[in-house]
């Protein structure tokens, strides 16, 4: 090796990957082999697994997550097809409002839909005026709320796919004289089917691995990972719930590696980094009413279910009286001003570490050779088709015990979150990476400059919005995890979503939506800030900037679970 | 090649001093930690007012019952907590089993009877709670029915579907529910009963007092929880329910507290432990509609005392020790 510096920043990633990432994920599985008279063994599965009260919630997670994939894609299919196909006005509009549910917790979409459709809820009640009965709690509403939350995943990488098709392949089939739904049915599906698999692969890992939403909407269908936390917090059944999380891990896994490895090496649309063309739109009367209608009523619903928790916020007690308060903000800032102090704090420190690590990450897994590339590659993102229920029993129980004691403090909580949340980032770096002529790094070295000042001076300033948005989305999922980190929260460090989830238990239905409004309050500002503060005046700094990477929809949807 | 080593020697510096400030986990030594399983509003109250009327700063985390014996379990290596607060003592009895926590008789424990502490003292018991009945006053108006008063009244088919309670394997509220009935009735006609309650059950939760808000909210028409928790997060926030005791008699609950086994501050802790027996730290349980097991203490109005209502003979060390064989029966039986 030429370069001890790069030599040594390998081997410090690969450390802490292995430290972080593989640790405690044996952890987990070597505590599930662990029987009753303490020898190793299967005892644990197969006793779990005897028993249909918990063979069902794997086979619900399962059911649920499929349903979830498929009409998320569904939907998200039809949004990105009006929102790039369409001549449609206000398509800003409807894309900003498309991407609330991945800028907010999880729990908000259930919170809302206890609030209007529960059977106290406001529409139940006051509108359908208790003729109704729906039932909410159970596969229906998590089906609804779960494809709410999930389907900005399809639309992002389904817009991202359909912006990147060649249009003179569909200019050359209308040529033809093929009307539109020939063109749609033999040239647009087609290119797009990837993309298609690719959405319904990843919102099928998300909704396994969701947590928030069905510890409070699932009633009788419960789901695996809320029994996998149950069995450790309700029944101190350590092995057996780590038992229960590789069991939910196994079709996480093979759904990522089929996507990674199969799906996303069929990519069947061009990337040369310049359209061919203008991108065809349609402007026919009826299909411009029909795509409006689709998208007014699907941003109608987000806007009324994020309306409600807004309007619940200021209630004196949901459902009962819908007095004017400010007590639940009062509590919030009270009673929750350490969780929001502290989870500042925490999300602030990891989120620049995330999105340098992750950079260097990309940098090296794309430019650099070295033994052991593609697993390292492949451990760093590990942690995005875990599970958070899996990750965070496996934190505690890796790093409760020597050589590694780290249960209570601040660092176990920074770790978590820059581990868990790199592969967005990654995903984005390599990407962007990609799509850059190494010749100008070449050109660098060439000129003298060394590993890393080629990597400072040129390739960041290249790769700087997906650095940028790398940093933002970490920001986000910092503010928004639970299924991971209410395993690891102590004494001295809280989080914010530990706060909501506990106001959720008790009922207190105002107070846990004043907590969201203030949580999606603290995500916006952090957008906002990261973007005018640090991006404009960056990007503003006389950096030559390469026309963006056409390709971003694949990186942004390593969105992920919460 | 020389600038090369020099800033590689500089990272290495870097992340050694970045591990070792990280791993760091300074906390002044007068700190107390405790580990609650009380409502965090009810926890703020009593652990305020102890740091008020002795200066020892409290740092604290609140988690349900079950919760909180799988963090002690988990952390009985290296404990991060010194006190452990609330929660019923089921759950205490299964630490003392797995040698969690230490034994310390409290002074001016002399009210506390040989039936509210563990008999070598590693848990104390400080207040009370018996189970009762909350009711939507709305649905039962709506419906022209009476409220339920006894065990037998819930198995009436016209609540099918409106109960709700939580799972008696994630809430020790929902054990005490267990326990009891199978004390009350005997292990067998005891499942024969929550087999048939079940079907009237339209959902568990995991948060034994979640019902009572559900109830309040007229999500179901009946939520079975404690009574304080129907007075305090049913009647007195507003909600429309009754609370109602079941005449056959019903089960209770002793709220414990210990001290936990290698805890990082013991002297603070016992301090604590003290300050808990004294009716300074029990007339403030009228807030929350406990009931304190000091005689001298205040209680609070409306709230249900010991001699008010038919207790059966509730046995919480038998129902400690057979919890597990107990849970998994309902569990089989009911595939819940």
């Amino acid at each position: 090796m030429q370069e001890p510096l790069v030599l040594l920043v390998i081997l410090l990633i690969a450390a802490s990957l292995f430290l972080f990432v593989i640790y405690p994920l044996y952890s987990v599985l070597k505590t599930s082999l662990i029987q009753r008279d303490g020898s190793i063994g299967l005892g644990v599965y197969s006793g779990l697994l005897a028993k249909s009260y918990n063979r069902r919630p794997l086979i619900n997670s399962i059911r649920l997550g499929a349903i979830v994939a498929v009409l998320g894609t569904i939907i998200g299919f039809i949004f990105a097809y009006c929102t790039t196909r369409v001549n449609l006005p206000f398509t800003g509009f409807f894309r900003a409002v498309a991407m609330f549910p991945m800028i907010s917790p999880p729990f908000i979409m259930s919170l809302a839909t206890i609030m209007l459709f529960g059977n106290n809820g406001f529409i139940t009640k006051k509108i359908l005026r208790g003729m109704v009965n729906l039932k909410i709690y159970g596969l229906g509403g998590l089906v609804l709320v779960e494809t709410l939350a999930y389907f900005p995943t399809a639309y992002l990488v389904l817009s991202g796919v359909l912006q990147a098709i060649d249009p003179s392949i569909e200019d050359a089939a209308c040529d033809l004289g093929a009307s539109w739904w020939q063109v749609f049915r033999t040239v647009t599906l087609p290119l797009a089917i990837p993309g298609i698999a690719s959405s319904l692969l990843l919102i099928f890992i998300e909704s396994l691995a969701d947590f928030g939403n069905p510890i409070i909407l699932s009633g009788d269908y419960q789901v695996l990972a809320v029994q996998a936390y149950l069995r450790i917090t309700g029944l101190y059944d350590l092995p057996g719930g780590a038992a229960l999380a590789v069991i939910l891990l196994v079709p996480s896994l093979v759904a990522f590696f089929v996507q990674k490895y199969w799906v996303s090496r069929k990519s069947y649309v061009t990337v040369t980094g310049k359209p061919s063309g203008q991108q065809i739109s349609r402007s026919e009367p009826w299909v411009k009413t029909a795509a409006l209608i689709v998208c007014l009523v699907l941003t109608g619903i987000i806007l009324l279910f994020y309306g409600t928790v807004l309007v619940g916020s200021f209630m004196t007690l949901w459902g009962v009286s819908y007095d004017f308060t400010l007590a639940n903000y009062r509590h919030v800032f009270v009673v929750g001003g350490e969780h929001i102090k502290d989870t500042l704090f925490l999300s602030t420190v990891s989120t620049p570490i995330t999105g340098i690590l992750a950079m260097i990450i990309a940098f090296i897994v794309v430019r650099k050779e070295f033994f052991g590339r593609q697993a390292l590659e492949l451990t760093s993102m590990l942690t995005f088709a875990v599970p958070g229920t899996v990750v965070g029993i496996g934190y505690i129980l890796a790093f409760n015990q020597p050589p590694i004691m780290l249960t209570g403090t601040a660092a176990i909580i920074i770790i978590l979150f820059v581990f868990r949340n790199m592969p967005t980032g990654i995903q984005s770096g390599i990407a962007a990476l990609q799509q850059i002529d190494p010749s100008i790094e070449e050109a660098s070295c060439d000129l003298g400059a060394d590993s890393s000042t080629t990597f400072r001076n040129i390739t960041l300033p290249l790769i700087s919005p997906a650095f940028f948005s790398g940093l933002v989305f970490s920001f986000v999922r910092c503010v928004t995890a639970i299924s991971a980190i209410i395993f690891v929260v102590s004494g001295k460090w809280k989080l914010i979503t530990v706060a909501v989830l506990g106001s959720v238990e008790n009922s207190d239905l105002a107070q846990a939506a004043a907590f969201c409004v203030v949580i999606i309050a603290m995500v916006l500002s952090a957008i906002g800030i990261i973007n005018l503060l640090v991006y404009q005046p960056w990007k503003r700094g006389g950096q030559k900037r390469l026309k963006e990477p056409t390709i971003s929809g694949g990186a942004e949807s390593w969105i992920g679970t919460a | 090649m020389n600038r090369q080593l020099v800033r590689a020697i500089l990272i290495c510096v870097c992340v050694i001093l970045t591990c070792s400030v990280l791993g760091a986990s300074a906390s002044p030594s007068k700190t107390l930690h405790i580990l609650t399983a009380l409502d965090p509003n009810e926890a703020k109250i009593y652990i305020e007012a102890f740091e008020n009327a002795t200066g020892i700063k409290v740092v604290w985390v609140r988690m349900s019952a079950g919760e909180c014996l799988a963090r002690l379990k988990a952390e009985a290596r290296n404990p991060q907590f010194s006190v452990w607060l609330g929660g019923p003592s089921p759950e205490y009895i299964a630490a003392t089993k797995e040698g969690l926590l230490e034994p310390y008789q409290p002074k001016g424990s002399e009210f506390i009877l040989p039936e509210h502490r563990d008999k070598d003292w590693h848990w104390v018991g400080f207040y009370f709670g018996a189970i009762g009945f909350a009711s939507n006053t709305e649905w039962f108006e709506k419906n022209n029915l009476e409220y339920p008063t006894s065990w037998q009244d819930l198995l009436k088919p016209e609540f099918k579907g409106q109960i709700s309670f939580a799972y008696p394997y994630t809430s020790g509220t929902a054990y005490t529910i267990l326990a009891t009935i199978v004390q009350l009735m005997g292990e067998e006609e005891g499942f024969k009963y929550m087999v048939e309650l079940d079907k009237n059950v339209h959902h568990y939760n995991t948060s034994g007092s979640a019902c009572v808000t559900q109830a309040g909210l007229g999500e179901v028409a009946i939520g079975i929880a404690f009574s304080h928790d129907v007075m305090a997060k049913g009647i007195s926030k507003g909600y429309p329910v009754v609370l109602t005791m079941p005449s056959e008699g019903t089960g209770y609950e002793i709220g414990a507290m210990a001290l936990v086994k290698g805890g990082p501050e013991p002297e603070e802790g016992k301090a604590f432990i003290d300050w808990c027996m004294t009716t300074e730290c029990q007339d403030l349980f009228q807030e929350w509609f406990r009931i304190p097991l000091n005689p001298d203490a205040k209680v609070a109005e409306g709230a249900v005392t010991r001699d008010e209502v038919n207790l059966i003979d509730y046995d919480d060390v038998w129902a400690g020790e057979n919890q597990e064989r107990l849970l998994e029966k309902w569990r089989d039986l009911t595939n819940k």
